[in-house]
């Protein structure tokens, strides 16, 4: 429960200098400044990354709930789905493909097989 | 008078609970039923929504009027995109040596996967909203929809990108990845990342350990590179296409 404490301290903290960050300079989304506000500040060790381990996976395993109401939204889209449903569901599956693939054969022909001895 | 008001904000401030909880209970049904039965379409986010859907639906219950009542776990999603730090930070050692092969190799899969499917879509579904959303579909749920607010996509088809890309690279992605010969866990484990986000992370990290640290990498370098380039190539395509 400390440790939780902790954890929600530190994410708020970071979530908030985010937003004064992204309210002054804009650029990225306030929440992407608060993610690398939060690497940095585990990396030089301004937050104890041990006391918050534990909360993070749990926020991970759980956060899935939270896309949910958005995701119902699709709801107000029954004319789209109804008049491009298939074109739609083959541009996410195609363009999936070639990105999992691009990914796949360049890593492993570009930076495994150069440096297969350093592996 | 305002002992009625009083009343109504009591009554909806009862129902916002209502919906809240019985969102979550149902995902955490779901949930239960995917841990056990252990199978990647039994998401359970996909489910809920497959779920929420008839039933709102059903009652004729306008769906602002819920996404209204649930706005707290709509409200958390920021929080959850400072989480995904702690993945990173728990790979900076491992990316030391190789940032820019790295860098260079998923930062040109983005900027494939975005001219890809922003053009497909102008080209077969001619609504730039859907082609914004539909451009953002590689990445992380709460960054894509951060991003896709951003930019004028629209929010549901966004999620709803993200959920079929992510079941996509999970259930089919390692077999894909082994008949073309990509057979290093590293070179899968960053491939799944980039292309099915955390969902095909964290269905792959049960395959080995490499496949989940280098999920997890790829799938925050992309958003990192995603909100980075996409709002200026999307006004570029934007403007060649439209």
């Amino acid at each position: 429960m400390k440790n939780g404490l902790y954890s929600g301290f530190v994410i708020a903290g970071c979530l908030l200098l985010g937003k004064v960050i992204a309210a002054n300079f804009g650029g990225l989304p306030a929440s992407l400044y608060g993610m690398i506000l939060f690497t940095s500040a585990l990396h030089f060790q301004l937050a104890n990354p041990e006391k918050i381990s534990t909360t993070i996976s749990w926020i991970i395993q759980h956060m899935g709930v939270c896309f949910v109401p958005a995701g119902v939204g699709i709801i107000n889209h029954y004319q789209l789905i109804k008049d491009h449903g298939f074109t739609l569901v083959a541009i996410i599956f195609i363009s999936t493909f070639i990105l999992l693939s691009f990914v796949g054969l360049s890593y492993q022909h570009l930076v495994l097989n150069k440096n297969s001895d350093s592996d | 008078m305002s002992q009625l008001i009083n009343n109504i904000d009591a009554l909806t401030l009862i129902s916002n609970i209502v919906l809240m909880l019985a969102t979550i209970v149902l995902y955490q049904s779901f949930a239960y039923i995917q841990n056990k039965s252990q199978l990647i379409w039994l998401n359970p986010m996909l489910l809920s929504i497959v779920a929420i859907i008839p039933l709102l639906l059903f009652f004729e219950f306008p769906f602002e009027e819920y996404y209204h009542s649930t706005q707290f776990l709509s409200n958390l999603l920021e929080p959850a995109v400072v989480a995904l730090g702690f993945p990173l930070y728990q790979h900076l050692n491992s990316i030391k040596h190789q940032w820019k092969a790295l860098g260079s190799i998923l930062a040109l899969g983005v900027i494939l996967v975005i001219v890809i499917s922003f053009t497909l879509t102008i080209v077969f579904i001619t609504i730039p909203k859907i082609a914004v959303s539909l451009s953002l579909k590689s990445i992380t749920t709460p960054i894509g929809i951060a991003l896709s607010q951003q930019l004028n996509g629209d929010d549901s088809i966004t999620a709803f990108a993200i959920i079929l890309a992510g079941v996509f690279g999970a259930l089919l992605g390692p077999s894909w990845l082994n008949l073309i010969k990509v057979k290093s866990a590293k070179a899968q484990g960053l491939a799944i990342g980039a292309a099915s986000h955390a969902l095909g992370t964290a269905t792959i990290s049960k395959i080995s350990y490499e496949h989940g640290a280098y999920g997890s990498l790829a799938l925050i370098i992309c958003a990192l590179i995603t909100s980075l380039v996409s709002p200026l190539l999307i006004s570029i395509l934007s403007i060649w296409l439209l």
